[in-house]
């Protein structure tokens, strides 16, 4: 059996009094994309911190790779990519110059930014300093430095948050290639269509406890209801709509009087969200 | 501990540092407006002899008994006037006269008067004065006079200083804070634009990352003074010595450089605290541009050891044996600090 490519062993955090994560357990295989989700102040980052060696942990351990983050912390960061949620380049240096920084900070010899500046739609501003660069000109570099070391797992905090379309989708590819390459991804984020479309799992943490942590599919079926949206002619030159639920036993009977006594405009199915389901599971907004 | 990271740090710190316009700028002309100031200062006394007087009987003929003779004398009212007056250096001496000092001189009596010296006046401009008034000069145009003296400050008979070099351990200790400011900026730039936290996710280590900014901040505070000090001749005496007075100060100052960065968010915070820092660390050396104008409190403050041993040094040719105390406190107060702010960093860092 492959070993997982993260190992959260009853971890907990506290800052003084205030519990941030609370005993939580789990584990990301290898090539997996995982996507945590909570509102702020759920104990996301503090997680995240302590599975990148920034936070010891008050209780319980974490393993990447198989190594203990607390006790082999140089030896588990040479081989992780963290990309932050707010932009901490070195904006008085070059685009070049940060990736040459951080190539020499994990000993890479011979280091060329060039295919990683290229990959990220960079090249042509790699000599600009940075404080020149847009917003996701910025996200876009952050995530070519997380990659810089080539590293086995990627830990991607909020990634596209507050990018226009356009740079978010072209940040979506970025991290579906790093996917598709194997690279085991710890995506937090609080679009929980990015979660839906990119993640293989998703876990919902609140209040520091993880209260779910299956695949979108699962979580759907078993939190979500099935239905079709139906619009019917009123007659008049309008519509009206009705909801068929279609995991009711008379489901097929509705349906065939519907299409028999009814003019049918539009059939459309619908399923919960993400969204939905993570405020029927905590009872609160994803977005506070 | 791995200095191939520790290379990279100090080339990013250096390379940031002097990337910021404002510390660029202010660290260059800093230094030359010290040494242009140093040099636009006068390099000799002026020798001619003022006089603060003060007669209670209202004697004013001492004018015409020194006349032609280099001489000028101002009245002053009090006593305590002329003694401030000659401490703060407005005077070459003072001269108080006794009450019957006109009835004794017109009876031809023996007469005394008080002279108070300046604490720097030098041993010749002082035997010169003290002939004005005994029986060689005023003395033996009148009765005989009784001369009493009083030395005002710190005796320093022979060695009057020029302003300006009894001002170039302030200009160091000036130099070293300017480069305090911009290590504290620079570290506190780091916190708040975060780039410390994506530093601490690779394999470089939080001693690698304090050991890098240590010799930043102390190269920069020490190659700074050390160049302000070889422009001004101050290492015309005992080079390695005040090398190491230099270096021990550098170590001070970027341990607060270090504290100063843990309490310091923004740029601005940053010059508060500086500036709070830099007053406590520069009022010793008014002690040395102007003798007894501070209190002894001033010996408190760790700066007071680094001017101190510069001057004596610089201005009087000091050896390591005469400087003990200050090179101890320095090391002390140096390691000391280092090691606090270099403690206090790390957590605020962990906390951020």
């Amino acid at each position: 059996m492959t070993q997982p490519a993260i190992v959260a062993e009853d971890l907990t955090y506290h800052y003084g009094d205030n519990i941030a994560v609370d005993h939580i357990s789990f584990e990301v295989a290898a090539g997996e994309v995982l996507g945590f989700l909570g509102p702020n102040g759920a104990g996301k980052s503090t997680t995240v911190k302590m599975l990148t060696g920034q936070l010891r942990p008050k209780s319980g351990r974490a393993l990447l790779l198989g190594s203990d983050v607390s006790r082999q912390t140089g030896q588990v960061q040479a081989h992780i990519g963290v990309c932050f949620e707010r932009n901490n380049l070195y904006e008085r240096m070059s685009g070049i110059e940060n990736l040459r920084l951080f190539a020499n900070l994990f000993g890479i010899s011979g280091f060329d930014p060039m295919p990683l500046l290229e990959k990220v739609g960079l090249s042509e501003r790699g000599k600009d300093r940075v404080e020149g660069y847009s917003k996701g000109m910025k996200q876009r570099l952050m995530i070519a430095r997380a990659l810089v070391n080539d590293p086995q797992i990627l830990f991607l905090d909020e990634p596209t948050d507050g990018l226009d379309p356009v740079s978010a989708e072209a940040i979506r590819r970025l991290v579906l290639e790093q996917r598709e390459q194997g690279k085991t991804i710890f995506l937090t984020t609080h679009d929980m269509m990015e979660a839906d479309k990119l993640s293989d799992r998703v876990g919902f943490i609140t209040d520091g406890k993880i209260v779910a942590l299956d695949t979108p599919r699962a979580l759907k079926q078993q939190y979500g209801k099935r239905a079709l949206k139906v619009e019917v002619s009123d007659g008049n030159g309008g519509v009206n709509a009705r909801e068929i639920d279609l995991d009711q036993r008379d489901t097929s009977s509705v349906l065939q009087t519907l299409f028999e006594q009814e003019q049918v405009v539009t059939v459309h199915s619908e399923e919960a969200t993400l969204e939905d389901i993570f405020i029927r599971i905590t009872g609160q907004e994803l977005v506070i | 501990m791995n200095w191939q990271v520790i290379k990279t740090l100090i080339i990013k710190d250096v390379t940031l540092y002097f990337r910021d316009r404002f510390f660029a700028i202010i660290t260059v002309l800093s230094l030359v407006a010290y040494a242009g100031i140093y040099f636009a200062m006068p390099s000799s006394v002026d020798e001619t002899l003022n006089f603060a007087l003060f007669s209670p009987d209202g004697e004013t003929t001492l004018d015409m008994t020194f006349q032609g003779q280099g001489v000028a004398f101002e009245s002053l009212e009090a006593e305590e006037a002329l003694i401030n007056a000659v401490e703060a250096g407005d005077y070459t001496a003072g001269v108080v006269l006794p009450a019957d000092f006109s009835a004794n001189m017109a009876a031809g009596a023996p007469t005394e008067l008080t002279l108070y010296y300046a604490a720097n006046l030098p041993a010749e401009l002082r035997e010169a004065v003290e002939a004005l008034f005994s029986g060689s000069g005023f003395g033996a145009s009148t009765g005989a006079v009784i001369i009493n003296q009083e030395v005002i400050g710190v005796d320093r008979v022979g060695q009057q200083i020029p302003l300006r070099d009894r001002a170039l351990p302030m200009f160091a200790v000036l130099i070293l804070i300017i480069e305090t400011l911009g290590l504290a900026s620079l570290i506190a730039e780091e916190r708040e634009t975060r780039t410390v936290r994506a530093l601490m996710v690779t394999p470089m280590n939080i001693s690698g990352l304090f050991v890098s900014k240590g010799i930043v901040g102390v190269s920069l505070a020490f190659s700074q003074a050390a160049l302000l000090m070889l422009v001004t001749g101050g290492l015309s005496q005992n080079p390695l010595l005040v090398l190491l007075i230099l270096l021990l100060g550098s170590l001070l100052v970027t341990g607060l450089a270090f504290l100063i960065a843990s309490f310091a968010r923004d740029m601005m915070s940053v010059m508060g605290w500086g500036v709070a820092a830099l007053l406590i660390l520069v009022v010793p050396s008014f002690t040395f541009l102007a003798p007894g104008l501070s209190s002894d409190w001033v010996q408190l403050v760790p700066s007071y050891y680094l001017i101190d041993a510069v001057d004596q040094i610089v201005n009087l040719g000091a050896g390591a044996a005469d400087i003990t105390i200050n090179l101890l406190v320095l090391l002390v107060t140096g390691v000391g600090t280092l090691v606090l702010g270099g403690y206090v960093l790390r957590e605020k860092l962990y906390e951020s």
